[in-house]
């Protein structure tokens, strides 16, 4: 057997702008490939992708070498493995319950939307993502981590710093300025709300973590709420923004949406055209193979589940954006040990209480000009701007 | 071969044959029965792959895994005495025959 077939000509700028003709690609030529570029061994396929994220011993999360340690400051659970994994995950899990959201924090939720969403001015157009996607999902997400006394502003470039400190792979000094400067500020701020949030117990995640019978250190309980700060952001942002867009370009699909009651549909169907987080990374443990390539010990795979969503293996016409597919088994939230964390927040917010409201608060809403939507991304993906015709 | 009955919300019910070691959340994914999600494949930490065990198989089925009730409280649907996460419950001879109701809702 010999090594993954190495890439020299894909480039970073070609994926950040559209790697989707790419994937198409390389699922049916060489969905193994070793991408100079990357700096890593791409896997395309659907079949491959999810067997790497269910087999954790063989392609292991902890990889304490990548730039993501100094964006964060700590060796955060998204990048252990095993018991330490499980430890503090289970710590944050209660706060993230599906019964949590719905009946304790359902009514603020709603508020929250119907508070945003009524400010935004009727008779012109409004760039949606920036006045709506970004700011709600900032907000929401602070209530939930027991932290709403930041602000909008300030999660939102926290949650970028930390992002491109993340994936800060050219080891950079700016990026790790600006992560530094966040958690700085990041520290402080939990580190005032601590006795609070030990006083007075609200079921946010903070809390939940810092008074669970036997709680993990207090550095793991400030790297999981930097995690959630990290991911819990700019996904569900993206995520409404592609929904709208994928919406709004199809008035049928939307009508059908509106007369079923689909909305929960809808949004699982905008997450797999266009995933909000296109890849993740992985430790090679011991040398193994995939799709009948070598794959030695020390390399790091790197699963596209953006290309896994598209797979024709499992789509009809994964290209499109279409609603009422019979079945839609994606991999946006990932799976395996470290599947999302965040998966019911997210549905229950942006696909139960967002989507449907907006539509009913503005029912004539459309797309200013299509051809003005841009996106980009490789590492995370979706539109950068959504001017919509509000009236 | 184990014969496995899936029980929906409304009632339908699919049996399907699966390979001894399977669990009850594959079996259901590899022949496409409708109701399961099993979206983080089986590592105990999505709630999507909820069952309840029929009564006559209570015993049979086993316990809850270490770690399976704590999951369990991320169900999206009301979690019973007879809750499960299929993906927890393995098939074996003794199991032939085995029925589970799924819930309303995964999501
Ligand atoms: C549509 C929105 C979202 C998408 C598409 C998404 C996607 C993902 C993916 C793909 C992973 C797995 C990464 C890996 O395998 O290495 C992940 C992990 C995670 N997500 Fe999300 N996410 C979303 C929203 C959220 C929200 C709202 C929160 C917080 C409340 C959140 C918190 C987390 C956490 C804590 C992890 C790490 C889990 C672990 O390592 O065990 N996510 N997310
Ligand atoms: S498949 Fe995710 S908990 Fe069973």
């Amino acid at each position: 057997m010999a090594l993954a077939p190495r890439d020299e000509t894909i480039t970073l700028a070609q994926l950040t702008a559209d790697p989707y003709p790419i994937y198409r690609r390389l699922r049916s030529e060489s969905p193994v490939l070793r991408v100079a570029a990357v700096g890593r061994t791409l896997l395309t396929k659907a079949s491959l992708t999810k067997a790497v994220k269910d087999d954790p011993e063989l392609f292991s999360s902890n990889d304490p070498a990548t730039p993501m340690r100094p964006a964060f400051r700590a060796h955060t659970l998204m990048r252990k493995d095993g018991a330490e994994h499980m430890a503090e995950r289970t710590a944050i899990a209660p706060a993230l319950t599906p019964k949590r959201i719905q009946a304790d924090w359902g009514p603020l939720y709603e508020k929250l939307a119907e508070e945003y969403i009524s400010r935004l001015p009727r008779g012109g157009t409004v760039d949606l993502f920036k006045a709506l996607c970004g700011p709600l999902a900032a907000r929401i997400l602070a209530h939930i981590l027991g932290i709403p006394e930041a602000t909008d502003d300030e999660m939102q470039r926290w949650s970028q710093a930390l992002i491109d400190g993340a994936g800060n792979f050219g080891w950079a000094p700016e990026p790790f300025a600006a992560s530094d400067r966040a958690n700085d500020e990041m520290d402080a701020l939990l580190e005032r709300l601590r006795p609070l949030r030990i006083a007075e117990p609200d079921g946010s995640a903070y809390s939940v973590m810092l008074t669970a019978e036997n709680p993990v250190p207090p550095s793991q309980i400030a790297a999981t709420i930097k995690i959630a700060i990290g991911g819990g952001i700019n996904e569900p942002r993206d995520a409404l923004a592609t929904a709208l867009f994928g919406l709004l370009d199809n008035p049928g699909q939307l009508a059908e949406v509106k007369a079923q009651d689909a909305w929960g549909k809808a949004f699982e169907e905008a997450i797999r055209w266009v995933a909000p987080i296109q890849v993740s990374s992985r430790l090679v443990t011991r040398d193994t193979e995939l799709g009948g390539c070598e794959i030695p010990a020390g390399d790091t795979v790197m699963t596209v589940q953006a290309s896994a969503c598209r797979d024709e293996e499992l789509y009809e016409n994964g290209e499109e954006f279409f609603v009422f597919r019979k079945k839609n088994p994606h991999q946006a939230f990932g799976n395996g040990p470290h599947h999302c964390a965040g998966a019911h927040v997210a549905r229950r917010t942006v696909g139960k209480i967002i989507l449907p409201m907006l539509f009913d608060r503005f029912p004539d809403m459309r797309l200013a000009t299509r051809e003005d939507v841009q996106w980009r991304g490789f590492g995370f993906r979706g539109p950068v701007n959504l001017p919509v015709a509000l009236n | 071969m184990v014969k496995v009955t899936y029980v929906a919300h409304d009632g339908a019910r699919v049996t399907v044959e699966a390979e001894p070691g399977e669990s009850v959340m594959q079996a259901a994914l590899s022949n496409d029965v409708e109701g399961i999600i099993g979206e983080c494949g089986g590592a105990m930490m999505c709630a999507t792959c909820h069952c309840y065990v029929d009564e006559a198989w209570e015993v049979g089925a086993g316990a809850r895994a270490e770690g399976e009730e704590d999951m369990l409280e991320g169900a999206a649907s009301e979690v019973t005495g007879r809750s499960r996460l299929s993906c927890q419950i393995k098939l074996a001879p003794e199991l032939d025959g085995l029925v589970v109701h799924l819930p309303e809702e995964q999501l």
